[in-house]
C-alpha cells in the first residue's frame, strides 16, 4: 500500500515537474498558441475557402518564391500587377489598379508600396518588365500560373493551409479579366476587391502559423 | 447535492471553459491543449486538440519533442490525480454522449441492439481505439500527412458545422469531406445504439488516458468481500464494466453511477492507494 502510494506521487512529481519545466523552458506555448489554436485548421473543417479564382501553393517548376514577396507577405497579402510598355490589357487594367488602392504612379515607374485595404496591409508592387529589375521580372515566371507568358497579371500572394503547415499560396489572373464575366471597369475593380478581400480573410486565418510573420 | 447533478454542472462549467475563444466573447485563445477530445477549429475553441499536436509532433517524418510531450504530460497530470474521470466529468463529447445514453438505453430494450453489447468479442473492440491512436495518430502522420484529422467526427461536430453555419458561403467541402460525413453518421448512430460507444471502442483520447487509471489517485473501489453481486452497479456502468469485478478498470471514467446505484454501499471512490 505504501510502496504505491510513493510510486503514485513519485510519477506524478515527474510529470507535473516535466510539464512545469516545458512551460518555463521552452516556447512549447506560444507554438501551440500560434501554430495550430490561431490558425484555421483546413483539415479538421474538411473545407476549402471558396474563392473567385483558384489559389495554389505551387509554383512554376516549383520555383521558390522570390525574397521580396516573402519579404512583404510577412506583413500582409502580396499584390503584384505585371505590365509592359506596349500592351493594350495593361492600358485598361492600369486605372482600375490604381483605383483599387488610391495610388498614383506612370506607368514605366518601378513601384512598391504598403497601402491600406479594408484596415489591413497589402504589399503593392508593380512591375512594368520593360524597366524592372531581374528579380522582379522573373518573379512573374514563378507566378505564371497557366503559363500564359502574357500581360497584363496580376498576382496575389496569400497564406493557406496546407495539411498542417502555413504556406505562401498565390493566384494570377490575365488580361482584362472578361474570362471572369467583367466588361467594364467598374465591374473589373469590384471583382479584383472581391479577390483581394477574400485573399485578406485567408491571411488573417493563418498569420499566426506562419514563421515570419 | 447529488453526485449525477455534480456531474452535469462540472460537464457544464467545462463544456463553456472549452469555449471562450469565439473573436470578442471573450476571445480567450490559450496554448494549452485540452485534456478532453475538443476541436481547436471549433470556431469558439479555447485550446489545441491533444491529437493535433501529437500529429504535428510526428508529421512527415519529423519528430517535435515539444508538440508530442506536451499533450501527454497535460493529459498525464490530470490521469494520474483523476485518471480518466475526465471523460465523465469534463469532456464535452462524453457530455454529447450522456444525452445520447439515454436513448441507447431505450434502444437496448429492442433485441438487436442487446446483443451489439454482448458478444463475446466485444471486449475485444475496446482495443480498437488503441490501434486508431497508434495507427492513425502516429503511423499515418510519420509516413504520409494528417489523416485522423481529415476523418475525424468530432471534429466534424464541433469544427466544420458551426464554422459552416456561420460563414454561409464563404467555404466549399474538400476531398476529405464525403468520407468525414459518412463517419460522422456512423459516429451518431453509433452513440444513439450503444451508450457511450465513442469512448468504449473508438476514442484515442481515452486510449492515452486509460492506462493513468491503474494508477491514478482517484479511482472507484469495490468492497468484494461483501457484494451480493446483484450486479445492479453492472447494469448502471455506461461503459459496460462489469463493477462488481473491476479493480482500477482502465475503461472506467469515473462516473459514480455505479456508486450511487449500489443498493450496499459497497462502493466508493477512493483518493489514494490500491
Amino acid at each position: 500500500m505504501k510502496k504505491f502510494v510513493v510510486l503514485q506521487v513519485c510519477v506524478f512529481i515527474v510529470i507535473s515537474g516535466a510539464l512545469g519545466g516545458m512551460f518555463a523552458f521552452t516556447p512549447v506555448y506560444n507554438e501551440v498558441r500560434s501554430g495550430i489554436v490561431l490558425v484555421l485548421c483546413l483539415s479538421c473543417l474538411k473545407l476549402e475557402p471558396k474563392t473567385l479564382a483558384d489559389f495554389t501553393f505551387v509554383t512554376v517548376d516549383n520555383q521558390p518564391h522570390p525574397g521580396f514577396v516573402l519579404e512583404n507577405l510577412s506583413h500582409g497579402v502580396v499584390f503584384l500587377f505585371y505590365s509592359e510598355d506596349s500592351c493594350a490589357g495593361c492600358d485598361v487594367m492600369y486605372p482600375v489598379i490604381k483605383d483599387l488602392f488610391s495610388v498614383e504612379f506612370g506607368k514605366q515607374d518601378m513601384f512598391h508600396t504598403r497601402v491600406t485595404f479594408e484596415n489591413a496591409t497589402v504589399g503593392y508592387v508593380y512591375v512594368n518588365i520593360n524597366h524592372a529589375t531581374d528579380e522582379l521580372r522573373n518573379s512573374e515566371r514563378v507566378y505564371d500560373k497557366d503559363q500564359i507568358h502574357g500581360n497584363p497579371m496580376c498576382t496575389i500572394v496569400t497564406l493557406g493551409y496546407d495539411n498542417g503547415k502555413v504556406r505562401p499560396k498565390y493566384t494570377s489572373v490575365y488580361g482584362t479579366l472578361t474570362t471572369f464575366g467583367c466588361q467594364t471597369d467598374a465591374e473589373r475593380l469590384v471583382f479584383l476587391q472581391q479577390l483581394v478581400h477574400e485573399s485578406i480573410e485567408m491571411y488573417n486565418q493563418n498569420k499566426a502559423g506562419y514563421p515570419h510573420h | 447535492m447529488k453526485l449525477q447533478i455534480k456531474r452535469l454542472i462540472s460537464q457544464l462549467i467545462l463544456f463553456f471553459s472549452a469555449n471562450l475563444g469565439y473573436p470578442h466573447y471573450p476571445g480567450l485563445k490559450t496554448g494549452f491543449c485540452y485534456p478532453f477530445f475538443y476541436c481547436q477549429a471549433c470556431p469558439a475553441s479555447t485550446s489545441a486538440c491533444p491529437l493535433r499536436s501529437l500529429e504535428e509532433s510526428v508529421d512527415h517524418g519529423n519528430f517535435s519533442w515539444r508538440l508530442f510531450f506536451f499533450p501527454l504530460l497535460i493529459l498525464g497530470v490530470l490521469g494520474v490525480v483523476v485518471g480518466r474521470a475526465v471523460c465523465g466529468w469534463a469532456c464535452p463529447i462524453g457530455f454529447l454522449q450522456r444525452g445520447t445514453g439515454t436513448v441507447a438505453r431505450r434502444v437496448k430494450k429492442y433485441r438487436f441492439a442487446r446483443k451489439l453489447g454482448t458478444y463475446k468479442a466485444e471486449r475485444y473492440f475496446r482495443y480498437i481505439k488503441y490501434v486508431l491512436l497508434i495507427a492513425f495518430v502516429f503511423v499515418t502522420s510519420y509516413l504520409i500527412g494528417f489523416i485522423f484529422t481529415d476523418i475525424c467526427p468530432v471534429g466534424f461536430l464541433t469544427g466544420t458545422i458551426p464554422v459552416l453555419l456561420l460563414n454561409p458561403g464563404k467555404f466549399v467541402p474538400n476531398y476529405f469531406f464525403p468520407v468525414a460525413l459518412v463517419i460522422v453518421i456512423l459516429f451518431l448512430v453509433l452513440i444513439l445504439l450503444i451508450e457511450r460507444g465513442w469512448c468504449r471502442y473508438f476514442c484515442p483520447v481515452g486510449a492515452l488516458l486509460a492506462p493513468f487509471n491503474k494508477i491514478s489517485f482517484l479511482h472507484v473501489s469495490v468492497n468484494t468481500t461483501n457484494c451480493t453481486h446483484c450486479n445492479v452497479c453492472s447494469y448502471q456502468c455506461p461503459m459496460g464494466i462489469d463493477v462488481a469485478n473491476m479493480h482500477r478498470d482502465p475503461e472506467c471514467i469515473l462516473c459514480g453511477k455505479c456508486v450511487t446505484a449500489c443498493p450496499n454501499e459497497l462502493i466508493a471512490f477512493e483518493g489514494r492507494g490500491r
